[in-house]
Formats: structure tokens, sequence, C-alpha cells
């Protein structure tokens, strides 16, 4: 599957702090590429840097196999749809209106219009200003000035920001269906892992202005600790006879911690504690959520 | 051409010429109610008395209007947040460009309508002669470019600074050096942007004060003094435009 963006080296200097550093970001053709990473990571500074919007101290950025620079750059963004923070738009014009400046400057048919505001259910709401609609409606508004050109790729940054529960759930089933109807390749940044998580396909975790993980979602799922959490009446005791007979384990924070072991295995050691009087007051099942990984990739803690 | 049709369809319903109307009625009362009833010596001369009252009215007035323009202009893209939008759309050359040449339509509107107002108020009270041409012509070209130079650093303040509150303050100041500044040594005058309406005067007013009685005449228009508006100009255009595209959005 080939990149469609593709950064090298990409640095980005604000006066004595370096906000992004040496990122290698690598977005497949087709996928949701969900970029994920807390408040302050880089993630917005980067995907301004991808739109031409800051400029990289050093390191190169390809879009659609072509070097980004100065001269080529609008030619780019011609297939690049944007949402970027917080939706761009003009409270004292209609939502129709928004769309027809962009239509305008894009150069794009006047259907699009109407495409885009249907794709955004916002089409009965085209004629009220902007400045009356709710959030969730402008942001809404901004996916549609995004799509407007249906371009190969959509660059989304926090989009579901300050959206109620079920304005995220749209703006999440909207861009959910973009690659499948449209053949788009949605980047979609945030620093929820929940969204990211129903959301991507791949994910790259930045931490303090570097890449800390790339790869697709289900390697990341891969990567979740999967082990056995026990709860005795006489937790030291019980740890010295599993150790005793070879069971490995650990004592932490009240609980004992067993590795994944076989259900016969498990009857065993219930079994073993029993004869020796110990009561076993509960067995869970654990496993480390895609969060503590993403707090550990970010605190850099992990190294995956 | 698409810049500047969209910036003029950014302007809907933002009612931008409302100021420029009501500052154009106050202008124009001020200016010639003092006219409105001349004698024969005033007939004699009455379009260097216009040509001498109304710099001093642009000079109090204008830098505000021209400031009230800009930040309206600017202040809908810092409102919402449409910068980043329209870079990936279009340059930011043009975008500074296309702002510039909408707010100066109209800046221009506001003075031709101004100028129109005071040649058909001439005719209406029969001052002496024809409307001179030539002098109308200079003032009007002295009196644009000036308009325009204060636009335009009035739009690189807006469109630089987020709160519409610095532009609004250093208009307010520029119309006080503007009215300020007729008092001004000639050779000082020149350094000030905002006296460039007193710098391209051309008629003079000689006041006797034992007669009590005011005489207006027609001067030279200082070519060299436009010659340097002229550099203001480009620069401010040149440094402006670079500040606004390099700046990150």
């Amino acid at each position: 599957m080939a990149n469609l963006i593709q950064t090298k080296g990409l640095c980005k200097r604000y006066g004595s702090a370096m906000r992004v550093k040496d990122l290698c970001m690598a977005v497949p053709e087709g996928s949701i590429y969900g970029f994920l990473g807390p408040n302050g990571a880089g993630k917005s500074t980067t995907l301004k840097m991808i739109l031409g919007l800051a400029h990289p101290t050093s390191g190169e950025i390809d879009v659609f196999g072509k070097r980004m620079n100065e001269k080529n750059r609008l030619d780019i963004l011609k297939d690049i749809g944007s949402l970027i923070e917080s939706p761009s738009y003009y409270g004292h014009l209609t939502g129709e209106e928004n769309l027809r400046i962009l239509q305008t400057l894009r150069n794009v048919p006047e259907d699009n219009i109407r495409d885009a505001l249907e794709i955004v259910r916002l089409t009965s709401q085209k004629d009220k200003k902007v400045a009356h609609y709710s959030l969730g409606m402008k942001q809404r508004l901004g996916l549609a000035a995004a799509l407007l050109a249906h371009p190969r790729l959509l660059i989304l940054d926090e989009p579901t920001n300050g959206l109620d529960p079920a304005g995220i759930q749209e703006m999440r089933e909207l861009i959910c269906e973009l690659p499948g109807r449209f053949g788009m390749t949605v980047v979609v940044s945030s620093h929820l892992l929940s969204e990211i998580d129903q959301m991507a396909t791949h994910v790259g975790v930045i931490a303090d202005g570097a890449l800390v993980y790339q790869n697709t979602i289900d390697r990341l799922h891969e990567k979740s600790e999967h082990h056995l959490a026990m709860h005795t009446l006489n937790d030291a005791m019980a740890q010295a006879l599993l150790t005793h007979h070879g069971i490995p384990n650990e004592l932490r924070e009240g609980e004992i911690i067993l590795p994944p072991l076989e259900d016969e295995k498990v009857a065993e050691c219930v079994t073993l504690l029993a004869d020796s009087n110990i009561g076993v007051t509960r067995i869970e099942e654990r496993r480390k959520n895609l969060e503590d990984i993403f707090l550990e990739l970010t605190e850099g803690a992990a190294s995956l | 051409m698409k810049a500047l049709r969209m910036e003029f369809f950014k302007c809907r319903r933002r009612r931008l010429w409302l100021p420029l109307l009501v500052m154009l009625a106050a202008q124009l009362a001020w200016g010639l109610y003092s006219m409105r009833d001349p004698t024969a010596r005033e007939l004699q001369q009455g379009w260097a008395t216009l040509l001498y009252n109304f710099p001093m009215l642009n000079a109090m007035m204008t830098p505000v209007i021209a400031a009230v323009v800009a930040s309206r202009m600017a202040d809908i893209e810092h409102k919402g947040q449409t910068l980043k939008l329209l870079e990936t759309v279009q340059r930011t050359g043009t975008l500074f460009d296309a702002k510039f040449l909408c707010g100066a339509a109209y800046m221009t509107l506001f003075e031709l309508v101004q100028l129109v107002v005071m040649i058909a108020f001439g005719l209406f009270c029969g001052f002496a002669g024809a409307p001179p041409a030539d002098k109308i012509a200079e003032y009007f070209a002295a009196t644009l470019l000036t308009t325009l130079t204060i636009l335009l650093l009035q739009l690189v303040l807006s469109l630089l600074i987020p709160n519409q509150m610095i532009g609004m303050i250093i208009g307010l100041i520029g119309s006080f050096v503007g009215l300020f500044s007729l008092f001004f040594p000639p050779s000082f005058q020149k350094f000030l942007l905002w006296a460039y309406y007193a710098v391209l005067y051309n008629t003079r007013m000689d006041w006797d004060a034992a007669t009590r009685i005011s005489d207006y005449y027609f001067i030279d228009l200082d070519w060299a003094g436009f010659a340097c508006l002229i550099v203001y100009f480009l620069v401010i255009y040149a440094v402006g435009r670079i500040l606004f595209v390099k700046k990150e959005v």
C-alpha cells in the first residue's frame, strides 16, 4: 500500500522549544490514520506543517508522492480537505454562502455544495446564518468544507472537540464511512484513545513532539498484556505456596498477578490454595487496555 | 478577480458602507455648513476655500474611517478563524491583495462621493468660474493616495493583530496626528503618514489680523511630498505583505 503522506525528519522549533522532533509519519492510502497524543504533543503543529500553514524548521514532507514546497503547495492541496482545530466560518453568512466562497476559490462545480451539505446532513439548515448554528452543526459545516472538492485525502484535527456524545457519534460515523463511500484516506487527530480506537485502521502516537508508535491499530491491540488477578484471604501465604509449586506470580497492589494460564492450571491453583485453607475470593481475567498502553507510550515508559 | 469578488461577497450583511456613510454625512455637513450663505468675496474664492477646508476634515476623520473599514474586513477572518482554511485554497499574498483592493474600492467610492458633492455644492452656490479641474484632480489624487496608504497600514495591523482595538487606537491616534500636523513645520510633516493631507495641500489661506479677512488661493502641489507618499505606500505594502505571508496561522 502506497503512502499518501510521508514525512522524514520533520522538526518544528518555536523559540527554544522543539515542538516536533524528527517525525517520520507514514499514512497508507485508503486508511483512517489516527494521530493520537496528549494535548500539546505536537499534533496540530504537524498537521499544519503538512498543509503548509506552518513552516518546518527542518525535514521533508511528501504528499501523493510529491515533495511539498511553496511552489506546488496549492496544487497538492487541491486534493486535500482539511479541518484544523475548530471549524472556520463566517458567522454573518449562511452555511451555503460559506461553502460558496470555498467552491469559487477552489474552482469546483456548484453541485459539490449540495453534495457536501447532503453528506454532513445540513441541507435543511443551509440558509441559516452560521452564527446561529450549534457547535456540532459548525463542525459538520467544517467537514462539508473539507469534503467540497471530493479530496483524496482528508485531514481532520480534533474534529469531535467540544461536541456532545451524540455529536461525537455522528461525526465518528461520518468519518468512518468516508473511505468506503468515497475512497478517501483520512488522517484524524485526537487526544482520546477510545475515539481513535473506534475509527482508525492505523495509528501514530505522538508524545512531546516525537512519534513513539506507528502501526496498524490491530498491531497495537496485540500489545495489550493479558493476565489473571487473584484475590485471597491470605495473599502472603498464597504467594509463597504458588511460588513453591513453580507458578510464576507477583503481588501487586493487594492482588496476586498470574500470567495467562490454561483452565486446568487455574483449577489446580485454586485446589492447591483451598487444600491449604487459603480462601480464594475472586479470580479475574485482566487485559492491559489500550489506555494503559497509550499512557506508557506517551510517558516514554515502554518501547514497542 | 475571483479573490476580489469573494472579498465583496464576504462583506455581505456587514453593512460596511454604513460607517462610511455616517462619516461622510458628518464631514459634508461640517465642511459645507459654514459656506451655505456665501458673500461675494467668498463666492470669488469658493473653490479654493473648499479645497482648503476638506483636507483638514479628511485629516481628522478619514484615518478613523480607514481603521473601521480595515478592522471590519480583517475581523471576519479572525473571528471565524478562516485564515487557516483560506490559506489552503488560495495564495496568502493574493488574499492580502484582494482584501486591500476591496477596502480601497470602498474608500475610493467614499472620496468620489465627497468630491461629487463638493463640486455640486460649488455649482449650486454659484462659485466664481468653472470648477478648476486641474486643482480638483490634484486634490483627489492626493487625498486618495493618502487615504489608501493609511488604509494599507491599518489593514496590515488589523490582519497581523487579532485584537482589533489596537488598530482602532492607532486610527484614532492617526486622526489626532493628522489634525495637529497642520501646525507642524512642513519638513517635519513629511515624516508622519497622517500628515500628508496637510503636506499635499494645493491651496493656502492668508489671514489678515488687521482686517480679520481670510484669503484663499491655489498653490502648486508639493510633488516631492507626493513622491515621498508613494514610497511610504510601497514600503508599507511590501513589508506588510511579507509579514502577512510569513505569519503562521
